[in-house]
C-alpha cells in the first residue's frame, strides 16, 4: 500500500503532455509510475470520448480526476480509513471534488488564469506554482480545526457582540483606502465586511479568508499581496492589503494601484482602528464560539454549524466537552467533534439537501456538476430534516428556506428531543443576531 | 432509432424475397428433421410436455401460460400497443442463420435441445414480413446498403410470385396464441383435409379440387389459403379478426400456401404466439398506400407480455435494441497477459451486449484493467467502482475481481445510484455463482455464452426498462428505487398467514420433503434414491409463504427466481405450467460454510427444481451424492420428482381461497393513505370518491364475503385490523345492505369537520363503525395484541346487526388502539418494511394493500420512501465490516468516518401537484422516513414511513411489528 490510511495526495500535471507540475500532501510521494498511470487512464479515456471522473476502492479509498481549462489536470488520491468502516463513498467524493476546485481556484488566485491556461514555459510555471504551496497545504490539511469554508463554500464568520460599530469601521476604512472591498477577520473568521465583499463569489470569499490566515500566520504586521479573483477577475490582478491590528485580528482591503501600502498603514490604520481597540478585544473574546455570549446554547450540544443560504455565511462552533469523570462513556475530543460535524454535513448535503451554487457558477463548473450523480434529484418530495444516530453521537440537520443547521449531540440526548433542540437553537440564534 | 426505421424500410422493400430465400432453406432441411419433430409433437399423453425442452446438459426451463392468460392476452392484443415485433433488424452476422454460433445467441437457453427444424422455424419467424408496398424507390436504394449479404444474394434468385401484385389487397395482421401441446393432448385425429390448419389454428380451408375446380396437382402447388370457415372455440375465431374470405398470406412472416402451410405450422415448437398476415378482399383505391400504413400502425403489439417472451428467449435482440443507446455493459476480462496468442481482443472472455454505446465502454476496457491492477497497490483496497461520463450519460462501473479475471458491469447512473451499485453487482455475482459454481466456470465455457447473453439481457432489461417487461395495467406504479431496494435486501418477501393455513401448508410441504411414499421412497423400486430433498420453499403470487430451507440456500434460490422474474410472473400471470431444473451451487454449501465442528457437508451435487402451477411456485433443493446415489453426467429432471411437486401444488390449491382471503384482508398494521392528510379534499369528497371507485369497493366487498364461502378462520391479521380506513366501513355496511346508511352518516358528519382534523375523525369514525360492523364477531376473541389470533369461526356479515349492540363504545376504542403500529390517537403509518436477517425474510404491505389505498400522493410517497431507504440502507451497510480480508483489523469504537449507524431518519414535505389556487399557499404534509438497525434480540432492519404529527420511537414500532412474526 503506497498511501497511508486517511491521507490525501494531490497530483498536478499538465493536461496536454502529462508533465508533473507538483504533488502535495501525504508524507510519501506516490511513485512516478503510478502518477503516470493515473494520468494515463484519464487521457486515454478522453481520446475515446469517455471522461473518467472518479473511482472508489474497498475501504473507502478514492481517486478523483478533473481537468481545468483544458490545461491543468488535478488528481486527488485518498487512502481508505482504517478497516474501511468509514464515511461512505459519496461524502469522500464530495470532499475531494471540493478540494480540487479549491486548489484550482487557489492556483488562479496566485498566478492568474492566463498563465495557467496557456502554458508556454512549463519550467517557469513549476517554479511559480511554489508560491501557492502554503495555501494548497492549508487546504489539504483538513486537521485545521474550526474552519469549514473549504467544504461548505460559505464564509466562516464570527458574530461580534456589537456589530454596527465594527461594520462602520470597516466601511470607513475601505472607503478611505479607495476600495469597495474591505473585511475584518477575527480569529481567521470574518467579523465584518463591506457589502461588496459579500458580493464576491463564495469560493473567492472563502479562499481570501484562507489566504489571510496564511498571511497572518507569517507574523508580518502588514503586506501587499497581488491576487487574481478566480471568478471576478481571473486575468487582472488586484492588490490585497492586509494589516495586523491585534493578535488574532486582521483587516484587509482589495484595491487598485493606490494607495501605497505605506500610506495606508501609516495614515489610515491608526485613524480608523485605534479608537476601536476595546471593541476589537470584545470580538476577540468571543473566540472560537463565534457567537456572542448573550446567546446561550443548550448544554448538551457538542457541535453546531449554521449556514445562511442567502448570504453564504456560516457560523460554526464546537464546545469543549466538559469532562465529568463519572459520566459513563468517554467524551469525544474536540477534534473528533469537528470531524463528525464535517462528515455529517457532507452526508446530509450529498444525499438530501441541495446546495445552491447557481450564483457565480461558470459554465465549466455546471457541466462538472453533471459529472456527479445527484441522489437528491431522485426524491419526489423535498427533504427538510434528517438525523443520524451512531454509536458515538447523534446528529441532526435541518433546512429552511434561508438557513441550514447541523448539530452534533452526545448519544445521551433522546432522539425525539433532537428536533426541538434544533429548531429552538435556530430561532434563538436568528432572533438574537439577525444572522 | 434511425436504425429501427431503416430496418422497417428494408422490410417493406426486400422482405419478400428474403423470406422466400430462407424458406427454401427450411424446405430442404425439413425432410431430414421431420421425424424428430413428429415424434415429439404427436407423442402420447403420458409424456410430459416439457420433455423435449430439456437441454443436453440436463437443464430445463419450460414455461407455459394458462388458458385464461392466453385469452387475456388476446383481449389485450387489440388494446395495447407497445413495442412492435418486427422492428428488428438483424446484423449481417445474425442473418447467416445456419451457423451454430449465431443461432444459439438468439435463441438463448432454449436453443440447445431443439430439433433443427424448430430452430429454423424460429429464425423464419424473425424474418421480415413480406411486404405489400413496393414503391419508395429512394428507401430501397438506401436500404440496400444496409441489407445483409444473404438477402442481396437471394434477391437475384428467380421468384415465381414476384410478379403478383399485392397492391390491391389490404393486408392485416393478427396475433394468435397457439399451443401445439394441447393438440397432442386432445388426440383428435387430424382430418386429412384440414390438418394442422384446422386443428391448431381453427381455419377451414377447402382446397379447390374438393370443390371441383381444375387440375388438382396444379392447384395444390399454387393455391392461396382462403379462409372458408372457422372452427368454434379455436384461436382463429377467438381473436375475432379472421374473417371468412380472408386469405392467409404469411405466418410469422413466412409466406404460406396450401403447399407449405402444414409444414410451417408443424414447426411451431411449443405454446407461442404467431402473427398471421391476412389479405382481406376489401376494395382498394388509390389511397391504399395510406390505408395499409394505417393498418400497420394499428397492428397489435405482441399480446403475450414482453417478460414472458423474454423468458422464452424470444425478442431478446429487439428488447436489447431498444436500450442500445443507453450505455451499459457486462464484460469479463482477463488480467493475465499471454503474449503468445495472437488472437485479437483476447483479454475479453465475455462481453454483452454488442451495441453502439457499449462499444465505447468496451473501447476503454484498458482503463478498467489498469485501475484494477494499480489501485489495489495505491490505496490498499480492491477497486469497487468508477464513474465515467460518456457524452451526456454518467455511467457507474462496478468491478468484481476473482482470481485473475475481472467482471466489469457498467450501468447508467440514473438507473442505479452509486450507493447501491455494489449491492447490485454483488447480487449478480452471487446469482452467477449459484448457477455455475464460479465466475470462471460461468464465463470461460464457450457453450455458456448464449445462456449468459440471455442472463444479462434479463439483467439489463430489468434495470433499464422495467416498464417494458411488466404489463403496465397490472403494475401501475413501478418504481425503480423500490425494485432496487427490495431486491437488494438479503431477504425474501414474506406473507404472514393465519396459523391454520400456515400449518397445513407446512404439513403438506413436510410430507413432500420426507419423500418416503410412492415412487419417491426407496422401497418402491428397491433402489437407492436419486436425490435427497434438502428443503423447499413455497411462493404464492410472489410472496414466500413457507420455507423449509436454510437462510443462505433460500437467498440463493430467491436470487435465481428474482433474476428470472419468476416472482412477478407468478403474481401477474397465471402460469399454466412452469418447470425449471438445473444444477446449482448453493453458496453456503459450496464454501463449506457451516464450519460446525464434527460436521462436514456431504460432498454432493445440488439441483434446483422449480415447479409453478398457476399462482403457486415451489422451489425444491435436491442433493445427489451424500445419502442419495451420486449423480452422473448432467441428469435431466426426473419425472417422479416433478410430478410429486405438482401433486403437492395441486394439494395446496385447496388452500388458495384462504390465502387469497388473507391477501384481501385489510392491511394488518393498518395503513393510512397520504392523501388523507392533505386537507385539500373535504371528507365528503373523499368518501364519495371512495364509494364511487367501484373496483376498490367491489374488491373489499368481495373480501368480506370471502368467509362465507366456507374457508376456515380469518387471517392472522384478520379482524383486528379491519378498521383501517373509511373504505372498510363503507364496504362493510355495503355488504350488510346498509350502503345508504353508511354514506348517509358520513356525509352528515362531513360538514362538521374542520379541514385539518378531517382525516383523524373520519378515520376514527370509520374505524369505530367498522369494529362495530364485521369486527363485532371477534368480540369473543377479546382484546388481544396486534398479532393475537382471533378465534372466530364463520363471521357472517348478515348477522352482524345483532352483534353490534353487544359491544360497548369503550371496548371498541380499546381495540382500535391495540392494533395500530403508530402511537397516538390516529393512525399515522403510511408504509413499512421489516427485514429479519436471521430468517432472511422481510414483510411489507402487500401490493394489494397498497393498491387499496390508491390516492395520488401515496404512490409518490412510496416511491420516495424506497428511494430514501436506498440511502438509509447504504448508511447501515457502510458501518458494517467490509467483505473480505480487512474485516479483522477494524478498529474498536469507530474513530474514523461517521462510525456505525444505528438509526437514520429523514423528514419530507410534500405538496399536492398542480395547486391552482393562487390565494392560498398549497397545503403541505410532512412525514418521516426512518430506518433502524437492530442487533438485539435478533438482527433486524426496519424502515417505516409515518406522518409527522406524532413522534415515534422506531424501536418500539419495530418490536410491535416483529412480535409474533415467525416462520
Amino acid at each position: 500500500m503506497m498511501l497511508q490510511d486517511g491521507s490525501t495526495q494531490l497530483l498536478c500535471l499538465t493536461a496536454s503532455s502529462g508533465v508533473p507540475l507538483f504533488t502535495r500532501g501525504a508524507s510519501r510521494q506516490l511513485p512516478f509510475s503510478v502518477i503516470g498511470s493515473l494520468n494515463g487512464v484519464h487521457m486515454f479515456g478522453g481520446g475515446q470520448g469517455v471522461v473518467l471522473s472518479c473511482c472508489e476502492t474497498e475501504g473507502g479509498g478514492k481517486v478523483v480526476w478533473r481537468v481545468f481549462q483544458e490545461s491543468v489536470m488535478l488528481i486527488a488520491v485518498s487512502g481508505g480509513g482504517p478497516g474501511g468502516a468509514g464515511s461512505s463513498s459519496k461524502e469522500e467524493e464530495a470532499r475531494l471534488q471540493r478540494l480540487l476546485e479549491n486548489v484550482w481556484n487557489c492556483m488562479v488566485l496566485v498566478l492568474g488564469q492566463d498563465e495557467l491556461a496557456n502554458m508556454r514555459n512549463v519550467e517557469r510555471i513549476k517554479r511559480d506554482l511554489r508560491s501557492c504551496f502554503s495555501l494548497i497545504d492549508q487546504l489539504l490539511e483538513e486537521r485545521h480545526e474550526g474552519f469549514l469554508g473549504n467544504l461548505t463554500h460559505c464564509a466562516d464568520s464570527l458574530l461580534p457582540p456589537n456589530p454596527t460599530l465594527v461594520q462602520e469601521a470597516v466601511d470607513g476604512f475601505a472607503q478611505a483606502a479607495d476600495s469597495e472591498f474591505g473585511c475584518l477577520l477575527v480569529h481567521g473568521r470574518i467579523a465584518a465586511a463591506t457589502e461588496k465583499w459579500w458580493r464576491l463569489a463564495p469560493q473567492e470569499v472563502v479562499l481570501l479568508s484562507v489566504l489571510m490566515r496564511s498571511l497572518s500566520a507569517s507574523g508580518s504586521a502588514s503586506c501587499d499581496y497581488p491576487v487574481f479573483l478566480p471568478h471576478g477577475s481571473p486575468t487582472v490582478a488586484h492588490r490585497l492589503l492586509r494589516f495586523h491590528l491585534l493578535p488574532g485580528a486582521d483587516v484587509c482591503v482589495l484595491c487598485g494601484p493606490t494607495p501605497s501600502l505605506h500610506r495606508a498603514e501609516s495614515g489610515l490604520v491608526g485613524r480608523f482602528w485605534s479608537p476601536l481597540v476595546e471593541t476589537l478585544r470584545d470580538c476577540l473574546a468571543v473566540g472560537e464560539r463565534c457567537l456572542p455570549a448573550s446567546i446561550s446554547l443548550r448544554p448538551d450540544m457538542l457541535a453546531l454549524l449554521l449556514i445562511n443560504r442567502e448570504t453564504r455565511r456560516s457560523v460554526s462552533c464546537v464546545r469543549a466537552p466538559t469532562n465529568h469523570p463519572l459520566s459513563g462513556p468517554p467524551l469525544l475530543s474536540k477534534a473528533r467533534c469537528w470531524e463528525l460535524l464535517k462528515l455529517f454535513y457532507s452526508f446530509s448535503m450529498t444525499r438530501y439537501f441541495s446546495q445552491e451554487e447557481t450564483l457565480c457558477v461558470s459554465p465549466e463548473e455546471r457541466t462538472q456538476k453533471g459529472n456527479t450523480e445527484d441522489f437528491v434529484l431522485g426524491f419526489t418530495h423535498q427533504p427538510l430534516q434528517c438525523y443520524l444516530v451512531t454509536e458515538e453521537c447523534k446528529s441532526f440537520g435541518l433546512q429552511t428556506a434561508q438557513h441550514q443547521l447541523f448539530l452534533v449531540t452526545p448519544p445521551s440526548v433522546p432522539t425525539f428531543a433532537l428536533r426541538t433542540a434544533a429548531t429552538q437553537t435556530l430561532s434563538d440564534i436568528v432572533t438574537a443576531t439577525g444572522f | 432509432m434511425a436504425n429501427v426505421n431503416v430496418g422497417q424500410c428494408s422490410t417493406l422493400c426486400d422482405g419478400q424475397t428474403e423470406v422466400r430465400g430462407a424458406e427454401h432453406a427450411s424446405g430442404s432441411d425439413s425432410e431430414s428433421t421431420s421425424s424428430t419433430c413428429s415424434s415429439s409433437d404427436y407423442s402420447d399423453d403420458l409424456e410430459p410436455e416439457w420433455l423435449d425442452d430439456i437441454q443436453k446438459n440436463g437443464e430445463l426451463f419450460y414455461l407455459e401460460l394458462s388458458e385464461g392468460e392466453e385469452e387475456a392476452a388476446l383481449a389485450q392484443a387489440n388494446a395495447s400497443q407497445g413495442v412492435s415485433t418486427n422492428h428488428v433488424r438483424f446484423s449481417e452476422k445474425e442473418a447467416e442463420i445456419i451457423t451454430e454460433q449465431n443461432k444459439k445467441q438468439r435463441c438463448g437457453s432454449r436453443a440447445k435441445g431443439e430439433p433443427a427444424l424448430k430452430r429454423l422455424a424460429r429464425i423464419l419467424r424473425r424474418k421480415r414480413r413480406p411486404s405489400q408496398r413496393r414503391g419508395g424507390g429512394n428507401d430501397a436504394g438506401k436500404d440496400d446498403s444496409t441489407l445483409t449479404p444473404l438477402a442481396s444474394i437471394l434477391k437475384n434468385q428467380p421468384s415465381q410470385r414476384l410478379g403478383v401484385s399485392v397492391q390491391q389487397q389490404q393486408l392485416k395482421e393478427v396475433c394468435v396464441y397457439l399451443n401445439p401441446k394441447r393438440l397432442g393432448g386432445s388426440s383428435t385425429p387430424l382430418s386429412d383435409s384440414g390438418g394442422l390448419l384446422e386443428a391448431l389454428l381453427g381455419v377451414i380451408h377447402r382446397p379447390s379440387w374438393t370443390r371441383g375446380h381444375g387440375d388438382s396437382t396444379f392447384v395444390r402447388q399454387e393455391e392461396r389459403l382462403t379462409v372458408h370457415g372457422l372452427i368454434p372455440n379455436s384461436p382463429a375465431i377467438k381473436c375475432g379478426q379472421i374473417l371468412i374470405g380472408d386469405v392467409l398470406v404469411a405466418v410469422d412472416d413466412v409466406d404460406v400456401t396450401s403447399e407449405n402451410i402444414e409444414r410451417v405450422l408443424s414447426c411451431i415448437p411449443g405454446p407461442t404466439q404467431v402473427r398471421l398476415t391476412l389479405e382481406t378482399e376489401a376494395p382498394v383505391d388509390g389511397s391504399n398506400a395510406g390505408g395499409t400504413s394505417s393498418t400497420r400502425k394499428t397492428k397489435s403489439s405482441p399480446p403475450v407480455s414482453q417478460l414472458v417472451r423474454l423468458l422464452w428467449g424470444e425478442d431478446t435482440a429487439e428488447l436489447q435494441m431498444s436500450i442500445g443507446h443507453i450505455p451499459h455493459i457486462a464484460m469479463y476480462l482477463s488480467l493475465q497477459l499471454d503474449s503468445a496468442s495472437l488472437q485479437e481482443e483476447e483479454e475479453i472472455l465475455y462481453q454483452y451486449p454488442v451495441s453502439e454505446a457499449s462499444t465505447q465502454l468496451k473501447g476503454v476496457r484498458g482503463i478498467f484493467l489498469t485501475l484494477c491492477d494499480m489501485l489495489e497497490n495505491v490505496t490498499g483496497g480492491r477497486i469497487i467502482s468508477s464513474s465515467l461520463l460518456l457524452g451526456k450519460h454518467l455511467v457507474h462501473v462496478g468491478y468484481w475481481k476473482e482470481s485473475n479475471n475481472l467482471l466489469v458491469i457498467g450501468l447508467p447512473a440514473d438507473r442505479v445510484p452509486l450507493l447501491y451499485l455494489q449491492t447490485v453487482v454483488g447480487d449478480v455475482v452471487r446469482t452467477l455463482k449459484v448457477m455455475y459454481g464460479s465466475l470462471d466456470r460461468a464465463f470461460c465455457k464457450a457453450d455458456h455464452t448464449p445462456r449468459l447473453d440471455h442472463f444479462f439481457c434479463l439483467f439489463f432489461q430489468q434495470l433499464i426498462q422495467p416498464s417494458h417487461l411488466r404489463d403496465t395495467s397490472l403494475a401501475p406504479t413501478l418504481d425503480v428505487s423500490g425494485t432496487l431496494f427490495l431486491d437488494g435486501l438479503p431477504a425474501v418477501r414474506w406473507l404472514t398467514l393465519p396459523p391454520e393455513i400456515k400449518m397445513e401448508v407446512d404439513t403438506v410441504l413436510s410430507d413432500f420433503e420426507s419423500s418416503d411414499f410412492g415412487e419417491m421412497s426407496e422401497d418402491f423400486f428397491g433402489l437407492r434414491r436419486l436425490y435427497v430433498i434438502l428443503g423447499s420453499c413455497l411462493f404464492y403470487k410472489s410472496y414466500l409463504i413457507a420455507n423449509h430451507l436454510p437462510k443462505e440456500d433460500l437467498l440463493d434460490v430467491c436470487l435465481y427466481c428474482q433474476h428470472y422474474c419468476l416472482l412477478p410472473l407468478a403474481s401477474e400471470q397465471r402460469v399454466g405450467q412452469l418447470v425449471i431444473w438445473r444444477e446449482v451451487f448453493p453458496q453456503q454449501r459450496a464454501n463449506g460454510g457451516g464450519a460446525v465442528p464434527g460436521f462436514s457437508q456431504p460432498q454432493g451435487r445440488h439441483f434446483l427444481l422449480i415447479v409453478g402451477l398457476r399462482h403457486f411456485m415451489q422451489c425444491v433443493l435436491l442433493e445427489a451424492g451424500g445419502c442419495a446415489s451420486p449423480a452422473v453426467g448432467s441428469p435431466g429432471p426426473d419425472c417422479v420428482y416433478v410430478d410429486q411437486v405438482k401433486a403437492t401444488l395441486l394439494q395446496l390449491e385447496a388452500l388458495e381461497a384462504g390465502i387469497e382471503e388473507r391477501l384481501n384482508a385489510p392491511p394488518a398494521p393498518c395503513l393510512s393513505c397520504a392523501d388523507w392528510f392533505l386537507p385539500a379534499a373535504t371528507a365528503r369528497d373523499r368518501l364519495d370518491s371512495l364509494a364511487s371507485s367501484s373496483p376498490v369497493f367491489s374488491k373489499l366487498a368481495g373480501a368480506v364475503k370471502g368467509p362465507t364461502l366456507g374457508t376456515r378462520g380469518r387471517s392472522l391479521f384478520g379482524e383486528k385490523s379491519r378498521r383501517s380506513s373509511p373504505q372498510r366501513s363503507l364496504s362493510d355496511s355495503g355488504s350488510e345492505g346498509q350502503m345508504d346508511a353508511g354514506s348517509g352518516s358520513s356525509s352528515s358528519m362531513a360538514p362538521g369537520f374542520s379541514p385539518h382534523s378531517t382525516p383523524d375523525s373520519a378515520r376514527k369514525l370509520g374505524g369505530r363503525r367498522d369494529s362495530l360492523g364485521s369486527g363485532g364477531s371477534d368480540g369473543s376473541g377479546g382484546s388481544g395484541g396486534l398479532f393475537k389470533i382471533p378465534r372466530m369461526k364463520h363471521p357472517n356479515p348478515f348477522y352482524l346487526g345483532t352483534l353490534k349492540k353487544t359491544l360497548t363504545e369503550r371496548e371498541t376504542e380499546e381495540m382500535y388502539n391495540t392494533m395500530k403500529l403508530s402511537s397516538g390517537a390516529e393512525n399515522t403509518l403510511f408504509h413499512y418494511v421489516l427485514m429479519e436477517s436471521v430468517q432472511g425474510i422481510f414483510i411489507a404491505p402487500t401490493h394489494r394493500e397498497v393498491a387499496q389505498l390508491s390516492g395520488s400522493i401515496h404512490p409518490q410517497l412510496i416511491r420516495n420512501f424506497h428511494h430514501c431507504c436506498l440511502s438509509i440502507r447504504a448508511a447501515f451497510q457502510q458501518s458494517l465490516p467490509p467483505r473480505g480480508r480487512r474485516a479483522a483489523d477494524r478498529p474498536q469504537g469507530g474513530g474514523w468516518g461517521l462510525g456505525p449507524v444505528k438509526e437514520h431518519g429523514v423528514l419530507f414535505q410534500c405538496k399536492p401537484e398542480n395547486w391552482t389556487d393562487q390565494r392560498k399557499p398549497a397545503p403541505t404534509m410532512t412525514y418521516w422516513v426512518i430506518g433502524r438497525m437492530l442487533l438485539e434480540p435478533v438482527p433486524q432492519e426496519f424502515y417505516v414511513c409515518f406522518h409527522d404529527s406524532v413522534a415515534e420511537v422506531p424501536v418500539e414500532m419495530a418490536f410491535r411489528l416483529s412480535f409474533g412474526l415467525a416462520l
